[in-house]
């Protein structure tokens, strides 16, 4: 699991992949694709990273605790499916906008839910990854608070 | 009526679990937001379920989730049984919650106890008021993923054992369900629970047979949501896994997860899955084990000698006697059985926190133990609550335990139509039976615990026994409960009328029917936010141009009901290509 | 293709049934896992096929998509295939199957977490032992039950 070519492989796999899981996102909501696709594809290299250069290289690169980004993906899931609740939607009502900041893109308010859960998978993928493969096992008790 | 705040009921415990989920590590933060989220999510539950017996609303509430129409999106629907379950589960987890924050240890409250219990109650309260049989399934994995957290938060050697048994079982019942569901949306293309109700009521009407396998698939469901309620024979991992847990994680489990699955048999069976062709297995399985689990269960809690243990069978009891008025059916055992689910949801989170009050003085729930304190000296004032709290159990006439069995006894020997033939007179003996062990049972406990032992005492209590029973906001969480429990009581007429209705509604799924298929178009269609032409209606579009293939597709109508669905009125509202 | 899929689904749920009745934890959380698969690929099965073109003899239904039959945008979307959303597979099992997917992968995310806890905390993964509290006499040598957690990740 440490040979050369394979620490090699996974610094280049990691950002193409996680190019791959964005370009998952954004095109899931016509085509199949989405933000639980997205999230795992850039949670698979992610894994193929630590087993790679080992857990703390991933740490390193990921230097946010797991429970933060799952914190804040749910939290903008959930806002953009109970934003519409205030202007007399029911929740999870979905907007089309035709031209994203000017940019020319064709965008649905369900990406922002999309983009929320590909957070949570991240940072539920990275966590679990993290607390599996912790090598000391912990004496005091089994299941201690702290995921990293 | 539509009304899209209904959803305030999960969204609120989702809000405050995601935001507890960051700041986990300061306590005094997660807690006065739990508090607030909790009290908000109960506030709520009373606000709607003022707003659901109002005159214009008829007892139904609906949202359809992201204004898609009935049988394609994800419909929720509060109505009165469901509006009872949410406020008592909310009343109950609240309660269980306050009392959690005196007595839980710091470093296990740390383990994300304050997110999970968020999660759990989001969980429960989708599930009451979820439509659809998918949609369901989620809610139960919301719900139970929490509770396997919170089964081993304090990761104590003795919870390690047991859980995986909880675990394991529920992940097992959880691929039954995934089956079943899949099967139900195979033989009627829908898993819509009222689109289910019209249909399987249309084919029953028109005589026509249910699809082949539908009672299979009915069994199925039953083991699923059985083993979720604790019915007999699916009960055996209750008093196994749930004494293990602290004591107010035990008032929260023990109080509102069997009901869940109570809650789902008298949703679903009645209408859907116990009608038709199923009925003739599906109803004497029901009956059955409603009987041997309300006997057996009282046998049982005669027979333990751990007060812990005892309780866990009372909550079977409880199971067994609103599965019976789920049975029998008919207005009055619906009825009988939403009353006694709102009442024994707080009575048994009340049954085990005053159990934590006896543990703290004592240091363990034997109830041998329990009898070699002198109570009458340091809290006699707890005798009296355990006596109040015994007869509640048993179901005594002036306190709140007494009009659900009588509901639900009474039921079962007039039949569910009142008609002579129809009695199920032995289910109202098995009742009696079982009420009369209840009695034994909980005169054992009590006496066991505050009347026999001092006798043989010879000496005073040392005195490093505990001084107290416990921190107060556990007994804050005991006043509120016994507070409520005495309420429901006393002075139940408005819950009663409350669970007359959430009867008549079940009997008659009519109301349900129309309420959740036709919603009044008071909020704005997805055509109209999008500038897309959508056709209106189905008539509109058969009407267009399309090729000759369509045509002659269309001009051989199905079988299936898929197409009588739509009524001239009906929108259809789906996304236009992009 | 139904009949691939009814052999993938028993042979799925007959592993999955000798592994649930192990002794061993791991072996039974194995189990569990693919019992959860099999239940999703026997939805797939029932999805069935794209639309028949006649209602089914025996049940009388019309295996298809609920939204198929409209055409919103009253054209054709692909050139010369006759009805586009005709030929479409029903997507909805498929948006079922996706959901017990990601529940599958969190649940089976905690569940072994759980073996690794209870391994370290009770020292053992054997049901036997965990329900009475007891070694287990085993005449045949077994590897030890020491708490370490084969096949960990990295």
């Amino acid at each position: 699991m440490t040979s050369l070519l394979f620490k090699t492989a996974t610094r280049l796999i990691l950002p193409l992949s996680l190019l791959f899981a964005a370009f998952m996102s954004f095109k899931g909501h016509n085509a199949p694709g989405g933000g639980f696709i997205g999230g795992l594809i850039a949670s698979v290299a992610l894994w193929l990273f630590a087993m790679a250069h080992g857990r703390d290289a991933l740490i390193a690169l990921v230097p946010v605790h797991p429970r933060v980004v799952v914190g804040f993906g749910l939290l903008i899931a959930l806002a953009t499916a109970a934003l519409p609740l205030l202007w007399g939607y029911p929740l999870l009502h979905s907007f089309a906008i035709d031209n994203f900041l000017g940019l020319g893109l064709h965008l649905v308010t369900a990406f922002f839910f999309d983009f929320g859960v590909m957070l949570v998978v991240i940072g539920v993928s990275t966590g679990m990854i993290q607390r599996l493969s912790e090598e000391v096992p912990d004496e005091s008790t089994g299941l201690e608070g702290d995921l990293a | 009526m539509t009304n899209r705040w209904i959803v305030l009921m999960v969204l609120l415990p989702l809000l405050t679990g995601v935001l507890s989920t960051p700041i986990v590590a300061r306590l005094r933060l997660s807690r006065v937001l739990g508090v607030v989220g909790l009290s908000a999510t109960l506030i709520a539950g009373l606000l709607l379920l003022n707003n659901a017996t109002s005159e214009q609303a008829g007892g139904i509430l609906v949202s359809q989730m992201g204004g898609w129409a009935a049988p394609y999106g994800i419909s929720l629907v509060f109505d009165t049984f469901s509006g009872l379950m949410l406020c008592a589960a909310a009343a109950v987890t609240l309660c269980g919650y306050v009392a959690a924050l005196g007595t839980l240890d710091r470093t296990v409250e740390r383990r994300y106890f304050h997110p999970l219990m968020h999660f759990m109650l989001a969980g429960v309260n989708l599930s009451f008021l979820t439509g659809d049989l998918f949609n369901l399934f989620v809610a139960f994995e919301i719900m139970l993923m929490a509770s396997y957290g919170l089964l081993c938060l304090a990761g104590g050697e003795a919870q390690l054992r047991q859980a995986y048994k909880y675990v394991l079982l529920n992940l097992l019942a959880s691929a039954l369900f995934v089956i079943a569901a899949g099967l139900v949306y195979g033989m009627f293309g829908t898993l819509n629970l009222a689109d289910l109700m019209r249909i399987v009521r249309e084919t029953s009407e028109q005589g026509e047979a249910l699809p082949t396998g539908f009672t299979a698939v009915s069994v199925v469901l039953l083991t699923v949501f059985g083993l979720k309620a604790a019915i007999f024979p699916l009960w055996f991992w209750l008093p196994d896994a749930y004494p293990t847990m602290p004591v107010p994680l035990l008032a929260v489990f023990g109080g509102v997860l069997t009901k869940v699955g109570v809650y789902v048999i008298a949703r679903t069976f009645p209408p859907i899955f116990a009608a038709g062709e199923a009925a003739e297995v599906i109803v004497p399985i029901l009956l059955t084990a409603a009987a041997l689990t309300m006997v057996l269960g009282a046998i049982m809690a005669v027979a333990y000698r751990r007060l812990r243990a005892v309780l866990c069978m009372f909550v079977i009891v409880g199971v067994g006697f609103a599965l019976a008025g789920v049975a029998v059916g008919g207005e009055t055992g619906l009825a009988g059985a939403a009353f006694y689910m709102t009442q024994s949801m707080i009575v048994a989170a009340l049954s085990f926190l005053v159990c934590g009050q006896i543990e703290n003085r004592v240091g363990s729930d034997d109830i041998d133990d329990a009898g070699q304190f002198s109570w009458y000296r340091a809290a006699p004032w707890l005798a009296v609550v355990g006596f109040v709290l015994a007869m509640t159990l048993v179901g005594l006439p002036p306190l709140s335990g007494f009009y659900g069995k009588l509901w639900v006894v009474q039921a079962a020997f007039t039949g569910p139509d009142e008609t002579p033939g129809h009695s199920v007179w032995w289910l109202g003996l098995a009742g009696l039976v079982a009420g009369t062990i209840t009695l034994l049972a909980a005169l054992r406990w009590w006496t066991g615990v505050f009347w026999l032992g001092r006798e043989d005492q010879t000496e005073e209590p040392p005195a490093t026994q505990p001084a107290s029973t416990g921190p107060r906001s556990l007994t804050l969480a005991v006043a509120l409960l016994l507070a409520a429990s005495l309420w429901m009581g006393v002075a139940a007429e408005p819950v009663l009328a409350l669970a007359k209705d959430a009867g008549t509604n079940l009997a008659d799924p009519q109301r349900y029917i129309t309420a959740v298929l036709q919603p009044e178009t008071t909020e704005p269609s997805y055509a109209s936010t999008h500038g897309t032409t959508t056709p209106a209606n189905d008539q509109a579009h058969r009407a267009s141009p399309s090729t000759p293939e369509h045509h002659a597709q269309d001009s051989t109508p199905p079988a299936t009901h898929a197409d009588d669905r739509f009524g001239p009125n009906h929108p259809i509202r789906l996304r236009g290509g992009h | 293709m139904t009949a691939v899929l009814a052999i993938c689904v028993a042979v799925t749920f007959a592993v999955s049934v000798y592994l649930l009745l192990g002794r061993e934890l791991k072996a039974v959380a194995m189990g569990v896992f693919l019992i959860s698969h099999a239940a999703n690929l026997s939805i797939l099965a029932m999805s069935g096929s794209p639309i028949l073109p006649t209602p089914d003899p025996e049940l009388g239904i019309t295996k298809r998509p609920p939204i198929s039959d409209y055409d919103f945008d009253g054209a054709l979307r692909h050139g010369d295939i006759a009805a586009p959303l005709d030929v479409m597979v029903d997507p909805l099992p498929q948006a079922l199957i996706l959901t017990a997917i990601v529940i599958g992968f969190a649940v089976m995310g905690f569940v072994l977490t759980l073996l690794v806890a209870t391994s370290r905390k009770v020292q053992t993964l054997d049901v036997d032992e965990l329900a009475t509290g007891e070694k287990r006499h085993d005449p045949v040598e077994r590897p030890a039950a020491d708490g370490t957690v084969q096949g960990g990740a990295a």
